[in-house]
């Protein structure tokens, strides 16, 4: 008993913190989405709305365009992540790698590098007119690549940026938890006469899962609420090509100041990410929940 | 030797004057200051080459003048809308002046932001400085008085018109004006009319193709209000329509209502600028007002609308610009009958630009800060703010020989300034100026795509428009 206090005494600040920064102001969120609010109105006082603002949401094709559109997003980027950043893993794990220090080094520091610098150094790089990219694309392929008026452009080169920003954090997760995998199994599945692809999926990856499992969480919920790279790089465009969710709600609740609609889009958003998180988890762990 | 005697007596005795005069000023803001010794005023702005002298001249001098640090700001127009906005709601006080944009001011008074300036002097004399004169600004600082009270709630620091710029080097070029004849019959000069400048836009195309050189500017980012504001603010008067086809009264946008947004006017004018992206470089759907003035400078443009506030550096810093002394200013072209509604004062040609500082309710350094802006509100420190970022906000700035000199290198820019000025107006004074750009520019974005027609661009933003007002509430 003596012992459970001093934990609770332990966690106290932490929760403390989290009470304070998460939990109140979730509560005003979901207080304010009843609400049709907005200071820029001719009554600018909180105005009850009930469901009136989730009812509209349901209709509201933009939104949910853009909220299609970040699934696709966060759907790709997460695969090609994980693909990638196995296939790097393993590369940067051999030994018969040349430069093997090198390699690893220059690989990580996108990870260093602010999303917000990430997207001003990519649209200066893919820039109409002036960027080398459309450039030598144009020159070499004569490929006519314009960020600003082709849609497809835009959101692959959008896909293509996060990749070279968080690939590299996959590949060190990865390479984290490849390293950490104890042998005998592997050998023993050689012994037992294995063949590669089979070694990989019965016995890596369920080795793996609780690291694929975090890595993947990590990287959807940051792939769900990508705004400032994608910021810099297009603004959401052109017209509304890339405005993704995180984007979308910053744009209601910040220069349309309409904080009723935006708190109810936030809220119907992280119901979305909580589902979409708990598939997966089921997927990959073939669990329910505290049923079990 | 008496008369020289005389001179050396009255030269000693100016020299006396001045020197006493200028003591006199020094230990008057010394003075005011005195109490605000050690204070950290904070302010923000968009980054433009005026707020650039703010940041960089003004406020080092203030600081030494006074001792009041002067802490600023300059950055982009959407980080600095988003910093001040937040703040003054939040009312958390980290900035203690902010910029004002013309177009921003009715929203700013809306929601009781600003400090009344003309009544926080009055009721602390102590810090009136007898060289802050509101009399002395040009008719710009009428779009920061309360519209109640008459007071002053921002004090000018910039204000410029949107002229047309064009290539004088290349308008003037017998060769080219003889091929311009010989291509369309007509005689190259600057346009006056929207058909004209299409057809010079397609002519230097042409002629530029392989020079790295197009027909015209276009300020249409595909994902930027700048492109809103275009269209808005500097094409669709050129059409004959006005306030962004919103009705002032009955807050009706589309036709059917009483409104002109999706007028057959406003039509011919998204029609006509769209149509002169095919006459404009790459760069341009993905252009703000800075890229626009960029592309100017950069020689790759033979005309274009180009904020006033890069009129000076564009025509006259080699250190940026390709074009130094190749730039000729004219008044925008216009549809028949827009310029005599122009003149009569019943609409206008384009945009009257500019912004003021005004100092925040939240701000903890009210008393500092207010003599901060009545240090840039001075007549002396004017000219050489002028020179630095083509913005006049005093009459008496455009005759100072220093500007007059500016003013022949810049083809008469300010002359056109001084004389047509009336011939262009600020934003309509709508207090929801932020929720309808919000909800009406993706149409815009979308018809400079090619998504959908510019027709049924306008038909929608029009809709929209009139559901976000009744939504505000502004429209019954």
């Amino acid at each position: 008993m003596r012992q459970s206090n001093i934990g609770w005494l332990f966690l106290a600040p932490a929760t403390l913190i989290l009470f304070v920064v998460g939990f109140i102001p979730f509560i005003y969120i979901l207080y304010v989405g009843f609400f049709d609010w907005n200071t820029n109105a001719l009554d600018p006082t909180l105005r009850w709305a009930g469901l009136q603002n989730y009812r509209n949401l349901v209709f509201d094709t933009t939104f949910l365009n853009s909220l299609a559109r970040t699934l696709v997003f966060a759907f790709i980027v997460v695969i090609s992540e994980l693909l990638l950043g196995y296939v790097l893993a393993r590369a940067l794990m051999a030994d018969r790698l040349w430069g093997r220090q090198f390699f690893r080094t220059i690989h990580t520091l996108p990870i260093v590098v602010a999303p917000i610098a990430v997207g001003a150094t990519w649209r200066l790089l893919c820039v109409p007119g002036f960027g080398i990219v459309p450039y030598y694309l144009k020159l070499w392929f004569g490929i006519d690549y314009n960020i600003s008026t082709n849609a497809y452009h835009a959101f692959g080169t959008a896909i293509i940026m996060d990749l070279w920003h968080w690939t590299p954090f996959v590949t060190l997760s990865l390479m984290a938890g490849l390293t950490a995998l104890p042998k005998e199994p592997l050998e023993q599945a050689q012994i037992d006469g294995g063949n590669k692809l089979q070694i990989f999926w019965y016995v890596i990856v369920p080795m793996l899962k609780p690291v694929l499992l975090t890595t993947v969480f990590i990287r959807l919920m940051d792939a769900l609420r990508s705004v400032d790279e994608i910021w810099m790089l297009t603004k959401g465009g052109p017209a509304e090509a890339t405005r993704f969710i995180g984007l979308h709600i910053w744009i209601n609740v910040f220069p349309k100041t309409d904080y009723g609609y935006g708190a109810a889009m936030s809220l119907l958003t992280l119901y979305v990410t909580i589902v979409l998180s708990w598939l997966l988890f089921v997927a990959m762990t073939g669990r329910k929940g505290g049923a079990q | 030797m008496n008369n020289f005697a005389k001179a050396v007596g009255v030269g000693f005795v100016s020299l006396g004057l001045w020197s006493s005069t200028a003591l006199a000023q020094d230990s008057w803001w010394k003075t005011a200051a005195e109490p605000y010794q050690g204070a950290t005023i904070r302010g923000i702005s968009e980054s433009t080459p005026a707020s650039k002298y703010v940041e960089q001249v003004l406020g080092p001098k203030f600081t030494e003048e006074t001792g009041i640090k002067v802490e600023f700001e300059a950055t982009s127009w959407d980080q600095m809308y988003d910093k001040a906005i937040k703040d003054m709601e939040a009312n958390t006080g980290i900035y203690d002046f902010v910029y004002i944009e013309q177009d921003i001011v009715y929203t700013y008074l809306a929601r009781h932001f600003l400090v009344d300036i003309t009544k926080s002097l009055a009721d602390n004399a102590k810090i009136a400085s007898p060289d802050f004169k509101p009399e002395n600004f040009t008719t710009f600082l009428n779009y920061f008085k309360d519209p109640k009270s008459g007071n002053v709630m921002g004090v000018p620091m910039e204000a410029f018109i949107k002229p047309y710029l064009y290539r004088k080097d290349l308008f003037e070029d017998p060769a080219i004006q003889k091929a311009y004849k010989d291509a369309t019959g007509a005689d190259l000069k600057p346009a006056t009319t929207h058909e004209e400048y299409t057809q010079i836009a397609q002519f230097f195309t042409q002629y530029g193709a392989d020079k790295e050189l197009w027909g015209t500017t276009v300020q249409a980012s595909s994902s930027h209000p700048a492109a809103f504001y275009e269209f808005f603010e500097s094409v669709a008067p050129t059409f004959g329509v006005y306030n962004w086809g919103i009705d002032g009264t009955t807050f009706a946008a589309t036709e059917a209502n009483g409104g002109q947004m999706n007028s057959a006017a406003a039509k011919k004018a998204l029609n006509y600028w769209v149509d002169l992206l095919k006459y404009a470089p790459p760069e341009s759907t993905s252009s703000t007002w800075d890229e626009v003035a960029g592309t100017f400078a950069a020689g790759r443009a033979a005309q274009g609308l180009v904020y006033g506030e890069n009129a000076a550096w564009i025509a006259t810093d080699e250190s940026k610009s390709t074009v130094v002394g190749k730039v000729g200013v004219a008044l925008p072209p216009v549809e028949a009958g827009v310029m005599e509604a122009a003149a009569s004062g019943k609409g206008y040609i384009g945009y009257y630009d500019g912004g003021a500082f005004g100092i925040p309710h939240s701000s903890k350094n009210k008393d500092a800060s207010l003599l901060f802006l009545q240090y840039i509100g001075q007549a002396s420190v004017q000219t050489n703010w002028a020179l630095a970022g083509s913005r006049i906000v005093m009459n008496s700035t455009y005759d100072d020989p220093k500007i007059v000199e500016q003013d022949k290198k810049m083809n008469g820019y300010y002359t056109l300034m001084r004389d047509d000025g009336k011939l262009f107006a600020g934003a309509p004074p709508y207090p929801f100026h932020s929720q309808v750009l919000q909800v009406v520019a993706p149409f815009i974005y979308k018809a400079i795509v090619g998504e959908i027609k510019p027709d049924d661009a306008l038909d929608q933003a029009a809709a929209a428009a009139e559901a976000e007002l009744v939504k505000l509430g502004y429209r019954k």
